[in-house]
């Protein structure tokens, strides 16, 4: 699916100060592509890919999908565009502590409707194919870092999205899972044509990228 | 804790509420004389003057419209002065042994036992609950009042009052309580088609100081009291109930405050607000499902430990009836509330779990 944002601004008020996190952002992603988007701390990266992931509203301007102004849809609307066509990796996975590896997966299944086998199944397919199979029943406690954010790839994909989203996925990682991490990103992209977004420091992130875009103080470039 | 403390003392209350309630079953349809001014509970006299058994029982045989009257005499433990007790330990009554079925009904006796024959004889009957507690048998012998009676047999009855008492002959009772030929009730039947109120009045205007109680006018009586125990008891309950909702509240509240960052992450990954507040909603109700459940358990061994600090019965022998003392049905009730009560309190933190935004728990925690 093709993400265009046109304008996008996102301000916040911090007591009487006014912060431009996203400045005027106009970017382009075509379908299948995977884009990198780097910057110091601070600089908007993610709430530039929180408000691509549809997790909060912009102040101003557009983000289409496909053809789509998802700024102006209603919560439902935007609700269920999250859950059935995007996938969000966040940097410090954010796995629902209570549940096992495999029922966090099984968690956009079944909010998806999908019966209880079928999310059975497919969630260990998921599972085994990030090389969790050994940890189904492991709660996210009971996991190495790297197999926790390895459970929250295979959350994000769990529903098939069209764009994948991944806010710093190698931030608390070692190099080592980093890179397992980074081929397996790569991987969904490639196999699935999945629409990829990854917000970044990491420099092998930024080469495998098809295109990167540098923001800083919110304003976004393209780096060349 | 809350539902502990509403089972122990509404199943305590609710009993002896129903036990007052049956007072009057033995003696329905009858008319129940006692000296003026004495205190009355249903057909139970507690005190008051005493009234001279011929004289009475005479001038009200003497009325027309009176088919049977019995003399009784009621002895709780208790001397002139004395505070009553909740629940008194034991009661005596003296019947005439030809009229031991008008007070008693068909109340059977346990196998082995008799009614006494004799007037002026030493045997007595027992109720069930002291009989189990002293292990008494038909043939024990029992001091009662410093007089040496003979255990002719056991009354099987659920009816709390017979439960706890000795009956025995009306003139067996007067000489070892050492009121002779003095009684303090005497029940009177009217003959058939006759209204109660029609045969009280009467009694009331032949006979000089004694008040003719119907049945209405007893349950009036006592009414009011009743009225004031359930309230009471619902005051009690309505303000635990609110205790506990505004607690389920707070720890819910705490809760979901704990875990801002996973509702935030149910919005992220798209589940409905409907599926966040039913999550809340149930956690908070399975609080009261573990915490009513525990209640239940802790607060029916309440009320057994407050019904065996106020009869003197050991606790053992209080739990064969222990659906008697905490019945199902109430339990229940105060099961379901509980639940309801806590799904209540889930309720508010429920909707602040709903408003949690991912990019808002995000951005305050970094």
């Amino acid at each position: 699916m093709r993400i265009k944002t046109v304008d996008l601004t996102r301000k916040f008020h911090v007591g009487s100060s006014e912060i431009i996190a996203v400045n005027k952002v106009n970017m382009e992603v075509k379908e299948s592509t995977f884009i990198a988007i780097v910057g110091p701390s601070g600089s908007g990266k993610s709430t530039l890919l929180n408000l691509l992931g549809l997790n909060d509203q912009p102040t101003r301007g557009k983000i289409l999908l496909g053809n789509v102004d998802a700024s102006l849809l209603p919560n439902q609307e935007r609700r269920k565009i999250r859950l059935l066509c995007m996938g969000f990796v966040f940097q410090t996975f954010n796995l629902l502590p209570t549940l096992t590896a495999l029922e966090n997966v099984e968690l956009p299944l079944a909010l998806a409707g999908q019966p209880f086998e079928e999310q059975r199944s497919k969630a260990t397919k998921l599972l085994e194919s990030v090389a969790l199979e050994n940890r189904l029943h492991h709660r996210p406690k009971e996991l190495s870092i790297g197999e926790m954010q390895r459970v929250a790839i295979a959350r994000a994909i769990a529903n098939d999205p069209k764009i994948l989203l991944a806010d710093e996925p190698t931030g608390e990682l070692d190099s080592k899972t980093a890179e397992e991490i980074i081929s397996l990103i790569l991987d969904i992209n490639k196999k699935q044509k999945t629409t990829t977004v990854v917000a970044s420091h990491d420099l092998k992130i930024i080469e495998a990228a098809d295109i990167t875009y540098t923001i800083e103080d919110g304003k976004l470039e393209l780096e060349t | 804790m809350a539902t502990t403390f509403v089972v122990a003392v509404g199943a305590t209350t609710t009993r002896y509420t129903a036990i007052i309630k049956e007072m009057n079953v033995l003696f329905s349809g009858q008319v129940m004389v006692v000296s003026e001014g004495a205190i009355v509970i249903q057909a139970i006299p507690i005190g008051g003057g005493l009234l001279p058994q011929n004289y009475t029982e005479n001038m009200i045989r003497n009325l027309t419209n009176v088919e049977k009257v019995v003399s009784i005499l009621f002895i709780t433990p208790l001397g002139v002065g004395e505070i009553i007790q909740p629940v008194p330990v034991n009661f005596s009554i003296g019947i005439p042994v030809q009229d031991w079925h008008s007070m008693l009904g068909p109340t059977p006796l346990r196998e082995g036992g008799r009614f006494p024959t004799n007037e002026s004889g030493t045997e007595v009957v027992v109720g069930a609950s002291l009989a189990d507690q002293h292990n008494w048998l038909p043939g024990t012998e029992v001091m009662i009042n410093g007089y040496m009676l003979e255990v002719s047999g056991v009354l099987d009855t659920k009816l709390a009052i017979l439960n706890r008492c000795f009956v025995m002959p009306l003139k067996l009772t007067q000489k070892i309580y050492n009121y002779p030929k003095s009684v303090n009730i005497i029940s009177a039947k009217p003959i058939q088609g006759c209204p109660q109120e029609k045969l009280a009045e009467s009694i009331e205007q032949r006979v000089e100081f004694v008040d003719a109680l119907t049945e209405d006018r007893r349950n009036d009586m006592i009414q009011p009291v009743l009225a004031q125990i359930e309230t009471w008891n619902l005051g009690i309950q309505t303000l635990i109930f609110i205790m506990s909702l505004i607690l389920v509240m707070t720890v819910t509240v705490m809760s979901v405050s704990e875990r801002r960052r996973d509702f935030a992450t149910l919005d992220a990954i798209g589940a409905p607000l409907s599926y966040v507040f039913r999550v809340v909603v149930f956690e908070a109700g399975m609080i009261g499902f573990l915490g009513g459940a525990l209640g239940i358990i802790f607060g029916t061994f309440g009320a057994l430990s407050l019904a065996s600090l106020y009869t003197d019965i050991s606790l053992s022998q209080f739990f064969p009836s222990i659906f008697e003392i905490a019945s199902p049905i109430y339990m229940l009730e105060i099961f379901l509330s509980v639940v309801a009560i806590c799904c209540l309190g889930g309720v508010i933190p429920a909707l602040r779990a709903m408003k949690m935004r991912i990019a808002e728990v995000l951005r305050a925690e970094y």
